[in-house]
């Protein structure tokens, strides 16, 4: 039987424990990525898929209701049937001449609030700026403009039913000021718009592109007075946590070395430490504030008690991990005590404790925000918190994704120099080398160069 | 190897094996080993691994010592590198008791234990430097153990770039740049493929007609012991004593082809005896699977 031929390098994508080749890797990369957003983008702009909500265009309050809904607001879709309903029966009783409660001041005041609901539409139409939400002149001139033609509304359109309205409204405005030369509101009421809208995800799942632009705004909005950019609160959290691991890193890699290597210190520190960690680090905040008060000193020490205790139960396992015959080989070429420590244990460890301190940066991120949000709020949490509780979740996103690059390009960079630094490494020398790490070698050892006849892994006798 | 071979007494030396071995007698004694014993503690009591072991090693002699797994051949060249405490008799080194590892007693590992962050010279340096010398005479010296084992190309490669044979000639000439009264080695190309292993056998028996050093050498292969060695320490297990000390019959230099001759599969044979003795009814041992009894049959 003649087996379907087949050219030896096509490698199954489903080969079991085998790498597959680098084209295909590095499209798989591209998609790990690229599949999560596109999913992002498929819910966000393909309105059939999910789309719960109608995000509102044209707000209106409706009589005895406290909710208020304005332009911007979020309403479930069945909901709004039966809240654009409501409005519709008011106006329905107005020109009824039913409904009529108010009277005077109060009347003419509720009139003015109907001509303004038109504010939000006008702004995004740019007919006029945010300020003049409270022009009454202007308010006028957008309703005249829209009741005669002049002025048309695209993207979100006007209804025709709401057309209609402000035409009714727009002439019982003028038949009121022929009698009123001051232009005063009239005190009969007028007709409210009919809230509109278009569908929209819920409030907490923006559109990418909403996302992007918010984001690239708030970067380099000037802030108001005495508060920070968000390239300062960026800088700040940084400094946060870089701080706090940093000090855990220079209390706990020694404690943790000493553990490791002997049994002595083990036994002396590592059972309350692994006590302690058990202890969850946001339980001290209060007690942080309260030894180390206001500003960064206990976000700082937030972020070291989070890390501290695993990292140094961490590294005395990494420690304890050393191939204990290399000790024995050392003491056998007559290494003593602190030879064993100083050239067999730290150089054997240092790769291992490079990854391990890898990871733990990852655990002191994770600990900002909690840090951030003790004593007095900072940084880039200030920002997630305030937003967040204004629902703009447009500018939540873009500083939670923010945070999640910086950690994963660090990572990235960090395990990129480890070839470098580690050059001994199988990883490392196994490893095709690129640019960075052959002028790194040149520039460390030029012997490398140097030697013509370069080792290989086969025995020349 | 069996026994009908018409093999002569492996006691029988030619006049020059015993003139060799009448010489390797006046030499000072090394190493000597005196009522050795080793007990581990463990839950179910106390467990005797080595018991009244007594020898000694002459200098430059080379000694190995085989027997069955679970003999303690191992723990016995740990406990003499210093690398495990003895629970009874005495290790003197030139007519002083040890204690602890030193450099006077070099070991190499089966597991190569290279420092994998250092280069091969820098590893052949370690030894030198924790003495607390340094500067280019150490590095010229480490030079010289390194083109002894034949890697002056390897120099500044690091061990991971290394065959498991080269890893292991670097271990023996960091071993030996500390320029140790003795070298204890356990099963070191135990590791190795069978080519490799012959080859590192050869080179082994070269370092040794150069350098003056003692070996013990532990080994699981006959071959490798007869091979090697001028005698043979044979243990018996459970507990771990001494069988018998062979003096090899065979003549030096060694050469593999005296592998077949009549001398050294009589010293085989003789080891065979003593580390597999033979019951009776082994033979007829048979496989109860038919399927595998039939495809015997084709074969024979």
């Amino acid at each position: 039987m003649k087996r379907a031929s087949r050219s030896s390098d096509t490698v199954s994508w489903f080969a079991i424990r085998k790498p597959l080749p680098g084209e295909r890797r590095l499209l798989l990369t591209v998609l790990s990525f690229v599949l999560p957003l596109a999913l992002w983008c498929l819910v966000s702009y393909v309105p059939f898929i999910w789309h719960p909500d109608i995000k509102l265009t044209v707000a209106a309050d409706r009589e005895g209701v406290t909710t208020v809904y304005t332009a911007g607001d979020h309403v479930a879709r069945s909901y709004f049937d039966e809240y654009a309903n409501a409005v519709r029966r008011e106006n329905e009783a107005v020109q009824a001449g039913e409904g009529t409660t108010r009277s005077g001041f109060s009347a003419r005041r509720n009139n003015v609030k109907i001509l303004r609901a038109v504010a939000p539409l006008a702004i995004e139409q740019g007919w006029i700026s945010e300020n003049q939400v409270t022009d009454n002149a202007a308010i006028f001139d957008v309703w005249e403009g829209l009741a005669t033609g002049r002025l048309v509304s695209e993207k979100p359109e006007l209804t025709p039913e709401n057309l209609a309205i402000v035409q009714e409204d727009w002439q019982t405005l003028q038949a009121h000021w022929a009698e009123d030369p001051e232009h005063e509101m009239p005190s009969d009421p007028l007709l409210k718009l009919i809230p509109q809208g278009r569908l929209s995800n819920p409030v907490y799942l923006p559109e990418p592109h909403a996302v992007l632009l918010t984001g690239w705004k708030d970067w380099n909005a000037e802030p108001a007075e005495g508060r920070p950019s968000l390239p300062e609160r960026y800088r700040h959290s940084l400094y946060i946590v870089f701080s706090g691991f940093f000090l855990a890193a220079l209390a706990g890699v020694p404690i943790g070395i000493l553990s490791g290597t002997y049994d002595f210190f083990s036994k002396l520190f590592e059972p309350f430490i692994d006590f302690f960690r058990y202890m969850p680090a946001p339980a001290f905040s209060t007690l942080l504030v309260a030894i180390f008060l206001a500003h960064d000193a206990p976000k700082i020490a937030l972020v070291f008690v989070g890390t501290f205790f695993q990292l140094v139960l961490v590294v005395a396992n990494t420690t304890r991990q050393l191939d204990y015959s290399l000790l024995e080989a050392a003491q056998t070429l007559g290494a003593k005590r602190l030879d064993l420590l100083r050239r067999v244990i730290l150089p054997g460890i240092t790769p291992s404790l490079y990854n391990d301190l890898r990871i733990l940066l990852g655990w002191a991120w994770t600990w900002l925000v909690i840090a951030e949000l003790i004593g007095v709020k900072s940084g880039l949490t200030e920002v997630i918190e305030t937003q967040g509780r204004w629902r703009n979740f447009e500018s939540v996103f873009p500083v939670i994704i923010l945070i999640g690059l910086t950690g994963f390009f660090t990572d990235q960079l960090l395990a990129n120099l480890r070839p470098l630094l580690f050059p001994w490494t199988p990883e490392a020398i196994g490893q095709k080398q690129g640019p960075l790490v052959r002028f790194y070698r040149w520039v460390t050892d030029q012997q490398v160069y140097v030697r013509d006849d370069k080792p290989t892994t086969s025995d020349p006798a | 190897m069996s026994d009908h071979l018409d093999l002569p007494d492996y006691r029988e030396q030619s006049p020059e094996v015993a003139a060799r071995f009448a010489s390797i007698r006046q030499r000072p004694v090394k190493l000597e080993v005196c009522g050795l014993e080793k007990r581990f503690h463990s839950p179910e009591g106390e467990r005797v691994v080595l018991q009244d072991i007594s020898f000694k090693a002459h200098r430059r002699e080379f000694i190995s010592i085989i027997g069955p797994s679970g003999c303690g051949k191992s723990t016995l060249i740990r406990i003499l590198a210093g690398l495990e405490t003895i629970s009874g008799g005495d290790v003197l080194l030139e007519g002083n008791a040890v204690k602890g590892p030193s450099r006077e007693r070099g070991m190499v590992f089966q597991g190569y234990t290279l420092f994998p962050w250092l280069t091969v010279k820098k590893n052949v340096m370690f030894g030198l430097e924790v003495s607390g010398r340094s500067g280019p005479a150490v590095e010229s010296e480490a030079m010289d153990w390194i083109n002894l084992v034949g890697l002056a190309r390897y120099a500044n490669a690091y061990p991971s770039e290394l065959s498991g044979g080269m890893k292991q000639r670097v271990a023996i000439a960091r071993s030996l740049a500390n320029q140790p009264q003795i070298l204890f080695m356990d099963e070191p190309f135990g590791a190795l493929d069978a080519q490799t292993r012959a080859q590192m056998q050869a080179y082994l028996l070269q370092i040794w007609k150069n350098v003056d050093v003692t070996i013990l050498f532990v080994t699981h292969d006959l071959d490798e012991a007869i091979y090697l060695s001028d005698r043979i320490l044979v243990l018996k297990a459970n507990p771990g004593e001494i069988q018998e000390f062979i003096e090899v019959p065979v003549p030096r230099p060694r050469d593999p082809e005296q592998f077949i001759s009549p001398t050294f599969l009589a010293t085989k044979n003789r080891l065979e005896h003593l580390i597999h003795p033979r019951q009776p009814g082994q033979e007829q041992a048979r496989l109860p699977i038919t399927k595998m009894t039939a495809a015997g049959d084709e074969v024979e």
